[in-house]
């Protein structure tokens, strides 16, 4: 039976360095190690461009070579035609491509050494299997089954606010992450910010990644799964900048200070993206390419059902709830920037973006009306917000600010009442100040 | 004509490393497979490598048909790497002395894995995969040697006929 490629990817994850066999045209032949043999489709590989080497001197004149990757496990070794076809300078795979060096990078000790300039694709023609006598490494736990136990977990969420939280919480026994954040693509879709975290002492909730950013920003930029298994020194590729600027308005992502294996997941929905399923490990090869696919999946279902969140229908209008109780003490001064829409209560930093101006909006409302009662529709077609394609967002901002909130001002809370409708909470009262 | 090895590169080619050997068939396919160890000539003129022949079967009918030779050696602990071509390599008699050779190199690179963290698993697997009892011993003269440690400088002659 013929062997299929994908069989071989736990081959190419760079666990043991594969070698390549060239030949010049006048038949001198040529081996050398490839820093990465990257799987792209049952068809394909990739190899690493980084130097004008001879390996690469010898397939753009000849372009025939046979790659020998190894089993890490089993010692299995495995021989490939290949037939080199072209080389890609941009676009997802050379992306992918690119993060992964900066891990493999590392590992040898070539940080800002590697650069990637290149990925060649090499039709695969042939697999040989080498030890055929050879045991093959032991079976990874099922992936599908641990996917399936990860999805059966998330139907049991009631709202946006559980399922954000349990999305994480059902990777822990699933796939061995006890570090994962959920981020959503912002309205003018240039930057995700985080709506739920696991395993870090800080929650970073409203953290901010730019799209393109780092791993999890290039997962967001080019949609694709980016798993890398090494600790990398490249600092493009650490989950996100960490120093804040004097001034500067940000939270800080909560990730590990040296991750060893990391993978960013897009959460698709439509072809659209809606956010980023981001998980790192203390650990080298934490994440498989079975893991990786299963990810991938289990991002997609999360997408579907964070998306569908929105057309749930409102209840309808409850009762007013609003308190005779005054807030007393020393007032809450929250200023305004209109710029940014952020949001500073008593000097300190709370929240920007759509999460900021929908607390401004609220606020504003009670002081002119007294209103503490709100429902989610009123704020999608309030033209305060100004705010385009906003519906999609509101529920996911809403449970953002909620927890920004109760992180930081514990004096003013949201307060779901009911399917779309929520009751604002106010311990002190307010002086508001446009900035 | 040869090249004369330094006692440096004869140390490293017979020490810890991974050794692979490539060559090109008439029909202009190169191919590759992995060496059980590796013997510098007193003279440091010429390289025996021990290859298993059924897991070198096509690399050696393509040597036998007059294929020149690329052996590339790797220490994983340090990434230092060499490889060595010549025009052509030839089968010698096995002796004693390359089975002895073939065993130490096997535990030795197992030993070299194993105390880099790979695992038990592969330390064994490496060893029960180079207990080949069909060594093949390839002699050849290096005509030119490469330096192919990792990074840009890689491809540099270090010596050449």
């Amino acid at each position: 039976m013929k062997l299929a490629l994908e069989a071989l990817r736990p081959c190419l994850d760079g666990a043991i360095p594969a070698v390549i066999a060239t030949c010049a045209e006048d038949g001198t032949p040529n081996v050398a190690y490839a820093s990465q043999v990257h799987y792209v489709d049952t068809e394909h590989v990739a190899l690493s461009y980084q130097f004008f080497s001879k390996t690469r001197e010898n397939v753009l004149a000849h372009p025939y070579a046979q790659a020998q990757v190894i089993e890490p496990g089993s010692f299995r070794h495995f021989r490939l035609r290949l037939h080199y076809l072209r080389t890609e300078t941009t676009g997802p795979l050379f992306e992918y491509m690119k993060a992964q060096l900066a891990g493999i990078a590392s590992q040898t000790g070539m940080d800002k050494v590697f650069v990637l300039r290149g990925a060649d694709i090499y039709r695969v023609l042939d697999i040989e299997v080498v030890d055929p006598e050879l045991p093959p490494a032991p079976a990874l736990s099922d992936a599908l089954l641990r996917l399936r136990r990860a999805l059966e977990l998330l139907d049991d969420s009631a709202d946006l606010s559980e399922l954000a939280d349990g999305a994480l919480v059902a990777l822990s026994p699933n796939f061995c992450i006890h570090h994962a954040l959920l981020l959503m693509l912002d309205e003018a879709g240039d930057a995700l910010y985080t709506l739920a975290s696991l395993g870090y002492a800080n929650s970073g909730i409203g953290a901010e990644v730019k799209v393109g950013e780092g791993i999890i920003g290039v997962a967001a930029r080019e949609k694709i799964p980016v798993r890398i298994n090494y600790r990398t020194g490249d600092y493009s590729y650490q989950a996100a900048m960490r120093a804040t600027r004097p001034g500067e308005a940000r939270i800080p992502l909560p990730v590990l200070a040296e991750p060893h294996s990391q993978i960013a997941v897009p959460l698709i929905r439509g072809g659209q993206l809606v956010g980023v399923l981001y998980a790192e490990s203390e650990h080298d090869t934490c994440f498989s390419h079975a893991d990786e696919d299963a990810l991938v999946v289990y991002a997609r279902h999360l997408a579907m059902l964070i998306s569908q969140v929105p057309c749930e229908p409102d209840d309808a209008a409850p009762a007013r709830t609003e308190t005779s109780a005054r807030p007393s003490g020393v007032p809450l001064h929250i200023r305004h920037f209109p710029a940014d829409h952020s949001i500073f209560i008593d000097n300190d930093y709370l929240i920007k973006g759509v999460a900021g101006s929908i607390l401004w909006t609220l606020l504003n409302e009670h002081v002119a009306t007294g209103r503490l009662d709100f429902c989610n529709r009123e704020l999608r077609r309030d033209p305060r917000l100004q705010l385009p394609d906003f519906g999609h967002n509101l529920e996911t901002r809403l449970l953002l600010l909620q927890r920004r909130l109760a992180e930081r001002c514990s004096a003013i809370a949201l307060e779901k009442t009911g399917r779309g409708r929520f009751h604002l909470v106010l311990e002190r009262p307010l002086t508001l100040s446009p900035g | 004509m040869s090249v004369k090895l330094t006692v440096e590169q004869s140390v490293f080619l017979q020490g810890p490393v991974s050794i692979n050997v490539a060559t090109a068939g008439r029909d202009g396919w190169p191919c590759v497979c992995r060496a059980q160890g590796c013997m510098v000539a007193h003279d440091r003129k010429a390289v025996t490598v021990l290859l298993s022949a059924r897991r070198g079967q096509a690399v050696l009918d393509a040597l036998d048909g007059g294929g020149g030779i690329a052996v590339v050696f790797s220490r994983p602990a340090t990434h230092a790497t060499l490889q060595l071509k010549a025009g052509h390599a030839a089968r010698t008699a096995l002796k004693t002395v390359h089975r002895n050779c073939a065993t130490l190199y096997a535990r030795g690179l197992a030993d070299e894995l194993m105390m880099l963290g790979y695992g038990a698993d592969l330390g064994q697997g490496l060893i029960a995969m180079m207990t080949a009892t069909d060594l093949v011993a390839l002699r050849f003269a290096p005509e030119i040697v490469f330096d192919q440690t990792p990074g840009p400088a890689a491809g540099r002659v270090l010596v050449a006929a």
